[in-house]
């Protein structure tokens, strides 16, 4: 059974449909990648998952859970993280504090107990513990940001363009990060910009065109595909 | 002289401190400018007087007070600011509800209570003594203290625990603090309950201070904490308390030694030199909004 599932969802901004009847498939275990240009609506795909904006029509389903215009800290408590676009740490606190605000809805323990496997993930979070998290780079900030997320104990991870105003060689390294979570058993949902790096870590992809779904395969065959190559991949990218 | 001032003015700037920081909380989280936070001072010292009339017991009207004028500010927030939040209405339109609030509530205390300034009772007249030359009453070393001890308690709350960090995450970026699982509206709600509450103390313990209060009281101490903040910057809490602290004490040396028909004067001075030279406050920090 699929893990997140929605189901003919529609959301509308005033008068302008950013969603259209979408259905969407997230398997247990997987990451799964949305392409699409500006304003195709995925980042709407992810806000709508986390109760930040209600939809008009359709459903979503959490493990068989019915989580429709459920109010955010419910999300979270079912284990639905988003780490949002831009990341969005919390400037003025250090980043021990940022990450223990990523528990917030769990024990001290339990807390405890995730930070320690955030500083492996991210040794450099370690060595910055005490820093206050506005003077990090753009990489560390991305990096605090996810391991904040991972803090909630997600069992589904929604990330948001985590590759935004990064350097490429950074880029490589937070998408092995990225594998490394999956590898952990966590299950993503991806919105990236750069659509190359982000289908090949993933297993499913699917591409939105004004909220609509326009196609959806797995990663591997979109990586091949020509359509996908000319409007998503901009020609030039090569390697 | 200067010492009697001095000593007069840091009571008086102490009750200013309290407002400023409730006032400055709400601003914190929200952005918005609380117009409204000078009438629950009033209201609250209205409260106060009104259930001791009628019950008999200062101490339990006290306490009632400060629960009543808190379930005011909550209500501002639930009832008008949270709707305008929800249907995404601009900033303004929240500032323009609080003054609506504000002219609300100072019109209804009028109506139910009439318009006339009211002798309060003083609770705290456990009489006074000297140091050198200056006459110090126990009413405002009970004043100073408590307020001292409100402001711990306050930066306690607001640095040690944990409803004070999800309210830091709250000013800090919304929508990440409810990413966190953080139910801001709630932490929105407390802000504005403490903030009426503390407005409530402030009233009474001026209420008792003067021995008298009166309709106008609120709006008058509405546009001192607007300078008071702002003199300590907006938004920062050791901000509040030192400039409310500083206003009292200027306003009373100015009355002192200048005049004390210049006494509301130097609020709105202090206010215009602030935003002249130094518009971010004396703790207030220019943002930089990394991107």
């Amino acid at each position: 059974m699929a893990l997140l599932k929605l189901e003919n969802v529609s959301v509308s901004y005033g008068k302008i449909k950013a969603l259209d009847n979408i259905n969407l498939e997230i398997g247990e275990g997987r990451i799964v990648t949305l392409i699409g240009a500006n304003g195709a609506g995925k980042s709407t795909a992810m806000r709508t998952v986390m109760g930040l904006k209600h939809c008009d029509g359709g459903k979503v389903w959490f493990d068989g859970l019915d989580i429709t215009n459920k109010d955010t800290g419910y999300m979270v408590k079912q284990g639905i993280i988003l780490s949002p676009e831009g990341r969005q740490i919390f400037p003025g606190f250090t980043v021990r504090d940022n990450l223990f605000m990523g528990a917030y809805l769990k024990t001290k323990e339990e807390a405890a107990e995730t930070i320690d496997m955030v500083y492996e993930l991210f040794p450099k979070l370690k060595a910055r513990e005490k820093q206050t998290a506005g003077t990090l780079s753009g990489g560390e900030q991305q990096m605090l940001a996810l391991g904040r997320a991972i803090m909630g104990r997600p069992r589904l991870l929604l990330l948001d363009e985590p590759s935004l105003g990064l350097a490429p060689l950074i880029i490589l390294e937070i998408f092995e990060e990225i594998k490394k979570i999956n590898e952990m058993g966590t299950t993503i949902l991806l919105v990236e910009q750069n659509a190359k790096v982000a289908l090949k870590v993933s297993d499913m992809a699917y591409v939105l065109e004004t909220g609509k779904v326009v196609l959806h395969d797995t990663a591997q065959a979109l990586l091949n595909s020509d359509k996908v190559q000319k409007a998503y991949f901009g020609g030039f990218a090569e390697g | 002289m200067l010492l009697q001032q001095i000593i007069n003015g840091i009571t008086i700037g102490s009750t200013y401190a309290l407002v400023a920081i409730g006032f400055t909380m709400v601003f914190g989280v929200l952005e918005l400018t609380n117009f409204a936070n000078g009438s629950l001072y009033m209201l609250g010292a209205y409260l106060s007087l009104m259930l001791y009339l009628a019950t008999g017991n200062f101490w339990v009207s006290f306490a009632g007070s400060i629960i009543l004028t808190g379930a005011a500010g909550y209500l501002i927030e639930r009832l008008a600011l949270r709707h305008l939040r929800q249907k995404g209405a601009p900033k303004l339109s929240a500032l323009i509800t609080t003054l609506g609030m504000s002219m609300l509530l100072d019109n209804l205390v009028m109506i139910c209570f009439g318009s006339e300034s009211k002798p309060f009772p003083n609770k705290l007249d456990f009489g006074r003594f000297t140091i050198g030359s200056a006459v110090v009453s126990y009413t405002q070393v009970i004043i100073l203290a408590v307020a001292c001890i409100l402001m711990l308690i306050l930066s306690l709350v607001v640095y040690k625990t944990k409803l004070g960090k999800a309210m830091r995450c709250t000013a800090q970026n919304m929508e990440a603090a409810r990413l966190m699982g953080i139910n801001t509206n709630q932490i929105i709600a407390m802000t504005f309950v403490i903030a009426g509450a503390l407005a409530c103390i402030s009233g009474t313990l001026v209420g008792m201070y003067y021995s008298s209060i009166d309709v106008s009281m609120g709006s008058m101490i509405g546009m001192k904490i607007f300078a008071s903040a702002i003199l300590g910057g907006v938004g920062v809490l050791p901000g509040a308390v030192v400039g409310g602290l500083c206003m009292g004490i200027l306003e009373t040396v100015v009355a002192g030694f200048v005049s004390s028909g210049y006494r509301d004067a130097i609020a709105f001075t202090v206010l215009i030199v602030v935003l002249l030279f130094r518009p971010s406050g004396l703790f207030g920090k220019k943002q930089i909004n990394k991107v």
